[in-house]
């Protein structure tokens, strides 16, 4: 039993930081129909920046991550003007290899000025840990939980019942139509990137808590991950994206735990694959009626 | 134009007789050409830097003390980044700069690359730091200063036994790498013999940071020694997951965390010097011996890069230029053109050379014959450990 919670909460912190990952993936997905490959790396960036404000400047940790916050929406808004932009009429595999080289600059210039050699990431030693059901759970998992839980209810309210989440889903639903009724759809593409990228960076923040270590390459695996989870939930979808990150979580480290470890990451792709290949939409995806 | 490339090839196969030929004549013979291979920039500079810093050392204590039987040691030490066939091309630089003897290459990717060609050669190579166990098997004159790694398998197993008898054994490896899988097969079948209950085994891949679940499999399984045949960045990882912050150890106190020469560096890596707290490490080299061999050179390692002190590569370094310095010594030779490969090859059999890394002998495959011993690192100081 004691096992079983163990696994269980290692699963959420795990599924939580994917989901913070995945929610970006999706949002940008769903209004700029496109995928950022670079997604992955601005966590990298986030975290370095943490690690440059705390350790290189001495800013109180809380401070760092607010910063990395900050950095990562401003790089996410320059990314999308300078790479992006230019290419929103150009066919989308041109969008997609252009993602994929930003990622690699992303990658190259922080090896460029970090230095291959890992990094240790600060914040949060010293927060204590709890006992539940006989199972030893670290203060950080639980501050994970709550925040990713607080920062979904958040953007939903925010998609749902505010102006620019409004325009948001009406540039997702229909840009032409959109841009008729006087809706900026640049404004509210920037505007996706900049939440997307601050999300990453709130990610990179627990990430660095849970796995301490940074490197140049820290952000593709788990962009990898999240970006499954996010075709896991139904890309476009928020609620989806959060369920896709949770549930990836939890298979993973289940996998592990019962089956493997040698096959943990097999098994999480099988599982994707019968997945799309029952609901090629994700599990929370709508299913579009192409029009002819 | 058929001529013309008759001609062009006939040129080109002139010159590259002329370079061959070019391995004795090249130079003076009271100076001794002696080259080295290894990574100066990129992602194993680490490495390949300690070795070429160690080397140098050793060169300019000989020449200050007189040469090798008269002949001055002039070292090159080329850039081959780590990899393999950048390796064999620096190889064709040395022997057309005309190198005689050679220190062979840092990495055991770029020794297994040169051997073939240096056994043409008639070229003597020691690899200061080339593990694997089949890298200088293509060559009779391929000879190397440290552990091959399937002895440092058996070799921890070993000691495990002496130092740690009765004492419950579990192994966490990385199921992706060649040096890691390799010492943890030789651990696991020398343990059978031993009669060490290894009670839980755990891996990870590459791509893997997340080793929470296996950690928790370690604990549970009650062990008091973790075998960790892996790299210090993995193990870094490994351990600072394992302790979880400074209040919560996953681990009773007490557990002790063994690696082999993968760990060299680890308190470089690691947050914080306490997290490799309980780390043992089988090194044939503790930076912190009093041996008077070692002191100096530790001294002259620190004067040398700016206070940094010398990991296992840079004494394995140091220890090949007086390890050639010994055979060609014993044999007599003090003309550089008469160096023969497979003649030093053969004095190194019977020779036993005692260096800054332990006192040792070779088997005619190459192979060091040495003690290992491990060290036990606390808040940043290592101290020998179960002597």
């Amino acid at each position: 039993m004691t096992v079983f919670i163990r696994t269980l909460i290692s699963g959420l912190n795990l599924g939580s930081i994917y989901a913070l990952i995945a929610l970006g993936y999706s949002m940008v997905y769903g209004i700029a129909r496109m995928l950022n490959f670079a997604h992955g790396d601005i966590i990298m960036v986030g975290a370095y920046s943490g690690i440059v404000a705390v350790m290189s400047i001495g800013l109180p940790p809380i401070v760092g991550i607010l910063l990395g916050v900050i950095v990562c929406a401003l790089l996410g808004i320059t990314i999308e003007r300078l790479a992006y932009k230019p290419l929103r009429q150009a066919p989308s595999l041109s969008i997609l290899i252009t993602a994929i080289g930003v990622s690699y600059l992303l990658q190259n210039l922080a090896l460029i000025i970090f230095g291959p050699e890992q990094k240790a990431y600060p914040m949060f030693s010293g927060v204590k840990s709890f006992q539940i059901l006989g199972a030893k759970i670290d203060g950080i998992t639980i501050l994970t939980l709550a925040v990713t839980a607080c920062i979904m209810i958040g953007l939903n309210l925010f998609i749902n019942k505010t102006k620019i989440g409004k325009a948001m889903r009406a540039v997702s639903e229909d840009k032409g139509a959109a841009e008729l009724m006087g809706i900026s759809t640049d404004r509210t593409i920037t505007v996706t990137f900049a939440i997307g990228s601050a999300l990453a960076a709130i990610a990179s923040a627990f990430y660095g808590a849970t796995y301490v270590y940074i490197l140049p390459t820290t952000g593709s695996m788990p962009g990898i991950k999240a970006f499954t989870a996010a075709v896991f939930g139904g890309i476009g979808s928020i609620p989806g994206a959060m369920l896709g990150g949770i549930v990836l979580g939890l298979i993973e480290q289940f996998a592990k735990q019962y089956i493997s470890t040698l096959w943990s990451n097999a098994i999480v792709f099988g599982v994707l694959i019968i997945v799309l290949l029952v609901k090629p939409t994700g599990l929370m995806g709508k299913t579009i009626q192409e029009k002819v | 134009m058929k001529k013309f490339l008759a001609v062009v090839m006939a040129l080109a196969m002139v010159f590259s007789f002329a370079a061959c030929g070019g391995k004795k004549g090249g130079h003076a013979d009271n100076e001794l050409y002696v080259g080295a291979i290894g990574a100066a920039t990129g992602d194993y500079a680490v490495y390949g830097l300690a070795v070429k810093y160690g080397a140098e050392i050793a060169v300019d204590e000989i020449n200050a003390a007189g040469g090798v039987n008269g002949m001055k040691i002039v070292f090159d030490f080329q850039d081959s980044q780590g990899d393999p066939e950048s390796a064999k091309s620096a190889y064709g630089k040395l022997m057309d700069w005309g190198m005689d003897i050679s220190i062979g290459t840092v990495m055991s990717g770029e020794m297994a690359s040169v051997t073939a060609e240096s056994a043409n050669d008639d070229m003597f190579m020691i690899s200061p730091s080339a593990s694997n166990d089949t890298c200088i098997s293509a060559s009779s004159n391929a000879f190397r200063v440290c552990f091959y790694d399937s002895f440092q398998g058996t070799a921890a197993a070993d000691y495990v036994k002496a130092t740690l008898s009765g004492k419950k054994v579990a192994v966490f490896y990385q199921s992706d790498n060649d040096y890691s899988i390799g010492l943890y097969d030789a651990f696991k079948a020398q343990a059978a013999v031993n009669g060490t209950e290894i009670v839980a085994e755990q891996s990870f891949t590459s791509d893997e940071k997340d080793f929470t679940t296996q950690i928790n499999t370690l604990a549970d399984s009650k062990a008091e020694v973790v075998f960790l045949p892996i790299y210090a960045a993995e193990a870094s990882m490994f351990l600072s997951q394992a302790k979880n912050g400074t209040d919560n150890a996953v681990f009773a106190e007490g557990v002790y965390f063994f690696g082999c020469d993968g760990l060299d560096g680890i308190l470089e890596v690691v947050d914080n010097v306490s997290t490799a707290n309980n780390v043992v490490m089988l090194t044939p080299f503790a930076a912190s011996s009093t041996d008077a061999d070692v002191v100096s050179f530790v001294e002259a390692y620190k004067a040398k890069t700016g206070g940094t002190v010398p990991n296992q590569f840079a004494a394995d370094g140091y220890d090949a230029v007086y390890v050639i310095k010994a055979a060609l010594e014993a044999m007599g030779v003090s003309k550089s053109s008469e160096v023969s490969g497979a003649k030093v090859a053969e004095a190194m059999t019977s020779l036993s050379y005692s260096g800054v890394t332990g006192d040792m002998t070779w088997t005619a495959d190459g192979n060091t014959q040495k003690l290992a011993t491990a060290v036990i690192y606390n808040d940043g100081v290592d101290t020998e450990f179960g002597k």
